[in-house]
């Protein structure tokens, strides 16, 4: 046989195929594949999708969470598989908001405890009583148990606690034999002691709004006698004695910051003390840690030169007060899968994962379980051995009722509705930044950021006073 | 005639169904909701009517924010106007390279906004920027500026702005100047006309439609700028010193979570865009047809 050109054509190996069989054995793999791919679903066993979003975004707790929990889940149930989802904390009230507003909620999410009581009031929420049994309702610690705790039941339990302190230069203060500050005006004297003009300024804070406009609100007012609301008509308080004093506070403090620290974003704060560039960074949680060994010099990594300090009180305050990092599980009344949820959360807090989960970021993450804190194995890892003065900052903040969740001004703040709203507005924070870099008056500036709250509570609807 | 008429609005038909639905809609939509106390998220919503136009009617916060786009607008076209004329006629004139520095006057204008915003918060860090930097290197100072601070925000962010989009100008206007006969400037020079004068009495008349749509165009984006304002500026901090309009709307929307007040803020700032247009016609449509 030869082709045109007069060669032999090469042999094949391969049996003539004819253009029928060729189509049959086409349309007969296709079929097959298809069936293949949606072979579960034929057997009954169709792919179901865990919607879990959480806040720890650190990828060392991101795979912890999948290596740990999310595998044991998807072996016990098979069909199902988890997607988890860490947000940006700053991004999780919006895009929960409009995921309930499309009526697809994840089936479990972290929630910020401000946002809980106004979900709850809408029905939003599933009760988690069962579960809380389960995980041993005694051992949750108090400082976390009940802050979703609404008419006889619970709707969220925390996923882990993390204090907020004032990170300091130990080392520099201590060459100035100063003690660390126990009042406002303590603070602003060894602000102004570690101030070296044109080298290092005495404290930072971060500028952007979730903190200078409701963090640190919140806990200046409950450092210093004041509330967010009236506890029984809601009608604001930001015009309040302790809310003047601490303006007149941070006016006099002001001086010993950066100039631009109103532009500053936390990180920033956490690397300016890091390198040197201030001596305290006002908010500061056992993160700072891993930022403190990757950018402070050698030798100068370690607790004799880094250490956590409470905040100060008010002259109308009793004890410094900050905010307890520590977001809780909830379920929603939409989830689609709200018994897996449940069942993710077994899973999650179970000790071998719960521990790994903990010590993904060490103190940061800091059990909720009482018998879990001082567990000698959960102290053995070696970041909490070195830095052992933060954890016991913690030990000793949580004893002396020194936190509250973030955003509460009193316990009771639980109850408020719409703190989501007051944080989302930016009242208080253009009223802290007009008083303190704008140069305003601190009474007027409370007085206008008043009337800004009062109008905002009437427009959404809950005005109680008359 | 009828017969024909019909078939003439079914083939405008599909255009006309486009345009009212993806632009007529949202606008009296967006009118619709401003009449609501309306929760961004949840579906809980009342009818105020009018009520969100008299609250902005008083409202400190909406005066100051127009206030700010008054003079963010206002600086920013004025100097990408001053910049990008004369940069214009600095391109057009002959040389080595010309066509090089052409396309490199375009770069601001190609690079994405949060780039470019990125960018110029790096450059004006009173910490690490490079512009503290050489203040304090060449002993210009001793004590960096806070250049992102309360007292030069403002000034941050025009120069940002007017950095990123006097390109526009640069182009639009340089593509009239080319269209220019240069019989016109023989006769000029014949006459004795100097630079100056040959701009004023050539240059100046020719390009005066072109100015007018560069202004009426710079002058809308400018106002109803959202990303560069929110990325140099974001929440807290100094941003009250430079909210502008459309940060305070989506402010009012988003984080207020008012969307019924959000709404209402953009048909006011549609209104005072359309009042200002029409006032800028009035002024200008003469010289604009002449030209």
């Amino acid at each position: 046989m030869k082709n045109q050109i007069g060669r032999p054509r090469p042999r094949t190996l391969a049996p003539r195929l004819s253009r029928r069989q060729f189509l049959t054995g086409t349309t007969a793999t296709a079929a097959g594949l298809a069936l293949l791919g949606r072979g579960p679903a034929v057997l009954g066993q169709q792919v179901r999708e865990l919607q879990v979003w959480h806040t720890e975004v650190e990828p060392q707790t991101v795979k912890t969470v999948q290596e740990g929990s999310i595998a044991e889940f998807e072996r016990r149930f098979p069909g199902f598989k988890v997607r988890q989802q860490p947000l940006a904390w700053g991004d999780l009230n919006t895009k929960l908001l409009a995921a309930i507003a499309a009526g697809s909620p994840p089936d479990l999410t972290h929630l910020n405890p401000f946002m809980t009581a106004s979900l709850y009031t809408k029905g939003l929420l599933r009760p988690m009583d069962e579960l809380i049994r389960a995980l041993g309702e005694k051992d949750i610690h108090e400082a976390t148990q009940k802050l979703q705790y609404f008419d006889g039941r619970y709707y969220g339990v925390t996923h882990a606690m993390g204090g907020i302190y004032i990170a300091e230069r130990r080392d520099l203060r201590e060459q100035k034999g100063l003690k660390p500050p126990q009042t406002y005006a303590d603070l602003v004297d060894l602000a102004a002691a570690l101030t070296e003009e044109g080298t290092r300024y005495g404290l930072t804070m971060p500028g952007e709004k979730l903190y200078i406009g409701f963090s640190f609100p919140a806990e200046w007012l409950a450092s210093n006698g004041g509330s967010w609301v009236d506890p029984t008509t809601w009608r604001p308080r930001l015009a309040s004695r302790a809310m003047v004093e601490t303006l007149q506070f941070l006016r006099r403090l002001n001086p010993f910051m950066p100039p631009s620290w109103s532009g500053q974003k936390y990180l920033d704060t956490l690397a300016a003390l890091a390198t040197g560039k201030v001596a305290m960074a006002y908010l500061s949680g056992a993160r700072t840690i891993g930022y403190v060994e990757r950018d402070a010099p050698e030798g100068m990594r370690d607790p004799e030169h880094f250490q956590p300090m409470f905040r100060p009180h008010g002259p109308s305050g009793q004890t410094g007060v900050s905010a307890l990092d520590g977001e809780n599980w909830t379920v929603f009344s939409q989830s689609k899968y709200p018994q897996e949820a449940f069942e993710f959360l077994r899973i999650f807090y179970k000790r071998e994962h719960y521990m790994k989960y903990c010590h993904s970021v060490p103190i940061h993450l800091t059990p909720i379980f009482k018998s879990m804190i001082n567990d000698p194995e959960y102290l053995a890892h070696p970041r909490i051995r070195k830095w052992r003065s933060w954890h016991d900052a913690m030990i000793t903040g949580l004893r002396e009722h020194r936190f509250l969740p973030i955003g509460f001004s009193r316990p009771d703040d639980k109850l408020l509705p719409f703190l989501a709203e007051l944080d989302g507005s930016g009242i208080v924070a253009d009223m802290v930044i007009a008083a303190m870099v704008g140069g305003a008056d601190p009474d007027a500036a409370a007085v206008r950021a008043q009337q800004r709250a009062e109008e905002l509570l009437t427009q959404l609807g809950f005005k109680r006073w008359s | 005639m009828r017969k024909s008429a019909l078939v003439g609005w079914a083939l405008l038909a599909p255009s006309l169904l486009l345009l009212g639905g993806l632009v007529g809609y949202p606008i009296l939509y967006n009118f619709w909701l401003s009449l609501f106390a309306k929760h961004a998220f949840l579906p809980a919503q009342t009818f105020v009517g009018l009520g969100n136009y008299r609250y902005f009617a008083t409202d400190e916060e909406f005066w100051r924010s127009v206030g700010y786009g008054g003079i963010y607008a206002g600086s920013t076209i004025v100097l990408q106007l001053g910049l990008g004329v004369v940069a214009a006629l600095l391109l057009n004139e002959t040389f080595h390279g010309r066509g090089l520095l052409r396309g490199v006057v375009l770069f601001p204008y190609t690079i994405p906004t949060v780039v470019a915003v990125i960018l110029w918060k790096w450059l004006l860090n009173d910490s690490y920027g490079l512009v503290d930097y050489v203040l304090v290197a060449t002993g210009a100072t001793r004590i960096p500026p806070a250049w992102l601070g309360k007292d030069y925000i403002m000034w941050s962010l025009i120069v940002t702005s007017v950095w990123q989009f006097f390109p526009f100008v640069v182009v639009t206007y340089l593509a009239r100047l080319q269209t220019i006969p240069p019989e016109l400037y023989e006769a000029a020079t014949v006459d004795g006309a100097g630079a100056w004068r040959r701009f004023l009495h050539v240059t100046l008349p020719q390009t005066g439609a072109v100015l007018f749509v560069i202004v009426l165009l710079r002058g809308i984006w400018m106002f109803t700028k959202f990303d560069t304002v929110w990325l140099m500026a974001g929440e807290g901090g100094v941003s009250q010193y430079v909210r502008t309009l459309p940060v305070y709307a989506y402010e009012r929307t988003f984080t207020y979570l008012q969307a019924g007040m959000g709404a209402t803020l953009a048909v006011l700032m549609f209104g005072l865009l359309a009042g200002a247009t029409a006032v800028y016609f009035g002024l200008f449509r003469e010289e604009e047809i002449v030209s």
